[in-house]
């Protein structure tokens, strides 16, 4: 019974933290460009996420190992400095995109500039991390992201037309502006397989304790989910299609995406996107800045634990004390958190090869896994993830220089 | 045993199963008389550096000590060493180590004098 209640929670809160500004963004410019043409890519890295955060989850549990102890084990200090480098560059800017999207939420609701509420939300998103526990962020957070049904609610309400969606499922080639389409999808994956999901899903198992006897419970929760929150993604992506499509509205700016929820719930809409962004935004911020602390703490062998005092583990602390206060001059710069979002998601594909490959030789070593190790499925999939990894790794960059506006 | 696979860069925890860090290196003595045999693992930010490529070091040695961003290595003799399955135990208390130098001095100067640390 314990158990069912823990899948039921894992998939509740997986789902409500599932969406971010990243694919809320990439979603809506997806269908209002593109109608439901890109359906598939939300579904490809859906699927990705899902063998991955599984994984992820089966060495923690197993092991006792989250995926950067055993990348720093496996693989040495130099590959695990340049991970850290290369991971912690992008987290941030994806955190700086997260924070700006909480800011944006409050510029919507208050009409005060985004810029004057960088100072407050970094207090806020510090002193949630500073006295909250793992549980408090994981589940609370979560559990108040479940507003971002909404967008599933409304486009069934908007009664879409179901044949084209599910024709959207299958990749088809664009029939105008070839380099944006192509941008587009690869920040959807960017999006979708972020190296922070999967970090801080290995990171929470072993803060929740898991053993064992939790790989049939993880391997539900990532299944469960992943898949419905990428069901939310395409509801976006349907609304965008609906919505902004017939009235020519491309996303260029975090006020047009209110005109998603607004048609159908009307002013309530308005306050339904705000609490969505918002909520969405500060979940992935906090997940965000605690796996670039766990990151530096678990390579480099400190204390770590959301769930002690920040006196027991000062440097842990530190990390992500410096982490919000990197990610708040970014905002307070004053840049454009719609441009930082699409760029990191980008940044995000260009980089996937360098956190996806160790799963491989991780996921195989018997000495973590023993008897759980990859099966030749796992293996192949991971090994088609890593052939995409590559592939947007190499193309992302020259895409968003030519398709990237 | 592997010293490679089985010891280096894997957790060390000290004997009160505290986390102080990784082995992030292992001296090797070979006396001109007898077999090469295990001395000492060592602990720090400068040994971490030194396995990193020359052109690299050469460019980050002076920016970090610059910055005072690198504590001195510390060893710990092999005897005093259990190699475990994916962790390393030392008969060390790492509160009394340069191992926690820096964290105790972060929790004393810094994280410490913050309300509800």
């Amino acid at each position: 019974m314990k158990k069912i209640f823990e899948i039921a929670l894992g998939i509740v809160t997986s789902v409500g933290g599932f969406l971010e500004i990243g694919s809320i963004t990439t979603a809506a410019q997806a269908g209002a460009e593109f109608s439901f043409q890109l359906i598939w890519a939300i579904v490809l890295g859906g699927l990705c996420v899902i063998f991955l955060v599984e994984q992820s989850g089966r060495l923690a549990a197993v092991s006792g190992h989250t995926i950067p102890d055993a990348i720093r084990e496996r693989f040495g200090s130099n590959y695990f400095l340049f991970l850290l480098v290369v991971i912690g560059i992008v987290s941030l800017l994806v955190m700086a995109a997260e924070f700006g999207g909480v800011c944006v939420g409050l510029e919507m609701a208050t009409g005060i500039g985004f810029q004057w509420w960088a100072i407050p939300v970094a207090f806020v998103i510090w002193l949630i991390i500073w006295k909250g526990t793992f549980g408090v962020i994981e589940k609370g957070v979560s559990l108040l992201g479940l507003v971002t049904l909404c967008f599933v609610v409304g486009a069934i309400a908007m009664r879409p037309p179901w044949s084209q969606i599910v024709h959207g499922v299958l990749p088809t080639l664009p029939v105008h502006d070839k380099a944006h389409y192509w941008f587009v999808a690869v920040s959807i994956l960017g999006a979708s397989i972020s190296p922070y999901l999967f970090f801080f899903y290995s990171s929470g198992a072993i803060e929740d304790e898991w053993d064992e006897s939790y790989v049939g419970v993880n391997r539900v929760i990532a299944t469960g989910g992943m898949s419905f929150g990428s069901f939310i993604s395409v509801a976006v992506l349907v609304l965008a299609a609906m919505l902004l499509l017939p009235q020519g509205i491309k996303v260029e700016h975090y006020s047009q995406l209110p005109l998603l929820l607004i048609p159908v719930f009307g002013k309530t809409g308005f306050w339904l996107f705000v609490a969505s962004l918002g909520i969405a935004c500060l979940g992935a911020a906090l997940e965000i800045t605690l796996e670039i602390a766990y990151l530096a703490a678990q390579g480099f062998g400190w204390n770590w634990s959301e769930n002690q005092r920040p006196l027991d583990e000062a440097r842990f602390s530190l990390v992500y004390t410096g982490t919000i206060l990197l990610a708040m001059l970014v905002v307070l710069i004053g840049i454009d958190p719609l441009k930082l979002t699409v760029f990191s998601m980008a940044l995000t594909a260009a980089t996937l090869p360098v956190s996806i490959v160790p799963f491989l030789f991780v996921m195989n070593d018997k000495s973590y896994l023993r008897d759980y190790r990859n099966g030749w499925i796992s293996n192949t999939v991971v090994l088609l993830i890593i052939g995409l990894a590559f592939v947007l790794s190499l193309v992302s960059i020259p895409l968003q220089i030519f398709g990237g506006s | 045993m592997d010293l490679f696979r089985d010891c280096l860069d894997k957790q060390l925890l000290d004997q009160n199963k505290q986390r102080m860090g990784r082995v992030d290196g292992i001296i090797i003595e070979w006396p001109s008389d007898g077999q090469p045999r295990v001395a000492y693992v060592e602990v720090g930010a400068i040994t971490v550096i030194d396995r990193m490529h020359t052109m690299l070091r050469q460019a980050l040695l002076p920016l970090l000590k610059r910055a005072g961003a690198l504590t001195d290595r510390y060893r710990i003799a092999w005897g005093k060493i259990h190699v475990g399955i994916n962790e390393v135990r030392a008969d060390v208390d790492a509160k009394q180590t340069p191992a926690l130098e820096f964290e105790l001095w972060l929790r004393k100067k810094v994280i410490g004098r913050i309300p509800g640390a």
